[in-house]
């Protein structure tokens, strides 16, 4: 009984420590600075009802810190992250925005990741070739501006507050090939047969013993 | 299983059990071991035992394989929160059918080649895995390599003409546990092996369709092994001993009969469906429950999934091994209320799952929670064999089916639409288990008693023989048919609790 009680007891321990690690106050999405950084992302090719291909098509992405941005002087790293669009959330929990950044599971994919040079006041860009693990959907990109502790301080994003503008759809790859195909037949093929092999050959035996 | 002519039907009347001699254990009156003797190989009993588990395990790793997954397939195939839990009830629901089949075939054929065309057949199904491309395919393919987990009825016979019935419940308990586990090998095996085929170049969406080939091989492997190391009976293969003139052919429609008109059979169906349904639900939907929720990587969401699944290994052989010592003490009564306890603890810590918010208390809710629902399952086929000796096979499937039914319902309804949150989903899977557990309070044996009422004390009617024997009609007892239930009356005299013979020397 005694073994009982302590195992209760530091079962309690454990759940109270984990509980308390939750009561610091979590960083919120919407205390970031909104428009702080100007972001815009061109795919490699345009026009209506055009689909990306994972893997192949290219995002030229171009940046800048924007003229009304307060929080310049906190910026270290600038992390560009390829987002949902809300069409792409519905029906699919794992994908929700939260407010509280560390839940927040609308910008999974990382595009890049480079630390800010104050001096560069003008607009840079790189080009970002889609990669082969990005599903089927509809994107936007941000940008978030983070300080030397980690945390997000601003962000801009290349579409508008409503997600509605701006948005381009990728199709993701479909991870098959021919040869994947074909060993899969093979071995079906070859688990049926040597079955009926078996079954075949022991009846023979049977029929052979039975007869003597 | 009875014996109509030749030697051993005079056996009953004064003969000593002990046939050392010709097998490895010593056995009962009809050759069953009667002891477990768990680390050895040796023909037939203790071979068939791990032939049977094994193979049992390798079909849950591939009806499974798809669920530590679930969170790049997704991706891969843009499935909804539908598709995934639709794709969930279809992994179960096909053995609801062939489970009921598999029952026949056992009692029709044997279950040695049961297991070996399922198991054999059944591959090609985990090998299409690995050319879906949408949620159509996926749905569908998991549905057919679901058909493979009928090899738990094959287990089950098999272990039952192996083994006498005073150890039938740790047996059984520990066969299926062992077999169960395979619900948490999968959960570390498949993403294992598919960061392993990842870091060796594959892309995400292709190394996960390659993962899938490794259950593939070992179903070949084990029905090859079953084939070649397997036998039906302990006294050599169903259709050898058929024709030697041991074993009686019976009729599929009086076999059927017998289990369903037996309002015992169908508690059994609705238990199990709360006991091993929630126990398959669950493997399908924690791992990306603990993903999603407390923002695990993949392979911790695998190892404490995994986790859930393993607990099978002690927990399942423990509610065997309990409902035995109750029966010990209280004979079959005791069986019935350890049944009864256990799954209802279950279901309460299923409850308490479901509203755990930290990551600790989930996952020791999770623990408690599996413990509850596995030792269950032993509990209840500890009892099962006991139901009826005639249509043993068919009430075994359709227990089996009604785990799986219990499953696709539990799935269906709470996990598939975006009316609860899974958090909700598993509270509410508890309320149910606690709920539907209650009537196992209505399972009374004439020879036995109940949970509240004691066994009746008719001379006839009241006895084991009685029961067992009035399964079969006048025509059959002439032809000697129901020889086997007599053998089996008086093995089950174990159930009478503390007034039993201690050793069946009659």
């Amino acid at each position: 009984m005694a073994i009982k009680k302590l195992l209760f007891a530091s079962l309690l321990i454990c759940s109270m420590i984990q509980s308390s690690h939750g009561a610091t106050k979590e960083r919120l999405f919407t205390d970031l600075e909104k428009g702080a950084l100007e972001i815009t992302a061109t795919p490699s090719r345009t026009g209506e009802g055009v689909v990306l291909a994972a893997g192949i098509d290219k995002l030229s992405i171009t940046w800048k810190v924007s003229s009304t941005a307060t929080k310049e002087p906190e910026f270290k790293t600038i992390k560009v992250k390829l987002c949902y669009a809300p069409i792409s959330q519905v029906d699919r929990p794992w994908r929700k925005t939260e407010n509280e950044l560390f839940k927040d599971k609308s910008c999974p994919h990382k595009i890049s990741s480079f630390s800010y040079d104050p001096t560069v006041k003008t607009a840079q860009s790189f080009d970002y070739t889609l990669e082969r693990d990005i599903p089927t959907g509809t994107y936007y990109v941000r940008a978030y501006a983070v300080d030397a502790k980690d945390h997000e301080v601003a962000f801009g994003q290349s579409t508008n507050q409503d997600k509605t503008t701006n948005l381009f759809s990728v199709q993701a790859i479909s991870g098959r090939h021919k040869s994947l195909d074909i060993a899969s037949v093979c071995f079906s093929v070859f688990s049926v047969v040597a079955l009926l092999v078996f079954f075949v050959n022991e009846k023979r035996k049977a029929k052979i013993e039975q007869s003597k | 299983m009875g014996d109509s002519t030749g030697d051993t039907g005079s056996s009953m009347h004064g003969v000593s059990t002990d046939k050392t001699g010709k097998y490895d254990l010593p056995v009962d009156l009809e050759d069953r071991a009667t002891v477990f003797k768990l680390f050895s190989f040796a023909k037939p009993h203790m071979r068939t035992f791990h032939l049977s588990w094994i193979s049992f395990s390798t079909c849950f790793v591939s009806t499974f394989a798809a669920a530590p997954l679930v969170p790049i397939i997704r991706e891969n195939l843009n499935l909804t929160k539908q598709d995934v839990g639709n794709a969930g009830v279809a992994s179960v629901s096909g053995s609801i059918f062939s489970r009921l089949v598999m029952g026949a075939v056992c009692d029709l054929l044997g279950p040695r080649y049961g297991c070996a065309f399922l198991v054999m057949l059944s591959a090609p199904t985990v090998f299409s895995m690995s050319c879906v491309s949408g949620a159509a395919g996926f749905i569908t393919v998991r549905f057919m390599i679901g058909f493979c987990l009928a090899t738990f009825v094959s287990c089950q016979y098999w272990m039952s003409t192996m083994f006498t019935s005073k150890i039938i419940g740790l047996v059984n308990g520990t066969a299926a546990g062992w077999g169960n586990m395979g619900g948490g090998i999968t959960q570390l095996l498949m993403p294992v092996v598919y960061e392993i085929i990842r870091r060796c170049g594959a892309t995400a969406f292709t190394a996960w369709r390659i993962a899938f080939f490794v259950p593939g091989w070992l179903h070949i492997i084990m029905g090859i092994l079953v084939l070649t190391l397997g036998q039906d009976l302990p006294g050599g293969n169903r259709k050898a001993v058929e024709k030697k003139g041991k074993v009686v052919q019976d009729k599929l429609g009086k076999i059927m009969w017998c289990a369903v008109s037996n309002y015992r059979t169908w508690i059994f169906v609705l238990l199990y469906g709360y006991s091993m349904g929630v126990e398959l639900s669950t493997d399908n939907v924690i791992a990306e429950y603990f993903f999603d929720r407390f923002h695990l990587k993949l392979h911790t969401a695998g190892i404490i999934a995994a986790s859930f699944g393993m607990a099978n290994f002690f927990a399942r052989p423990a509610g065997g091994y309990a409902s035995d010592i109750a029966a010990k003490y209280f004979g079959m009564r005791g069986r019935l209320w350890a049944l009864w306890i256990i799954q209802t603890a279950g279901g309460l810590f299923c409850v308490w799952l479901g509203l755990a918010n930290t990551l600790v208390t989930a996952i020791v809710a999770m623990i408690l929670f599996s413990l509850g629902a596995q030792a269950a399952c032993g509990a209840t086929f500890a009892i099962v064999p006991f139901v009826s000796r005639r249509s043993l096979g068919i009430i075994s499937g359709l227990t089996g089916a009604g785990g799986n039914f219990g499953s696709g319902l539990t799935q269906l309804i709470f996990f598939s639409t975006s009316q609860f949150t899974t958090e909700q989903g598993l509270t509410w899977m508890g309320v149910m288990i606690v709920a539907c557990t209650l009537p196992v309070m209505l399972i009374h044996f004439p020879q036995w008693g109940s949970m509240f009422r004691p066994p009746s004390t008719d001379p006839v009617k009241g006895t084991a023989e009685y029961y067992y024997v009035s399964e079969w009609n006048e025509e059959e007892k002439q032809k000697n048919m129901h020889q086997g239930s007599v053998a089996f009356a008086i093995n089950a005299k174990s159930e009478d609790g503390r007034n039993a013979p201690s050793t069946i020397t009659v």
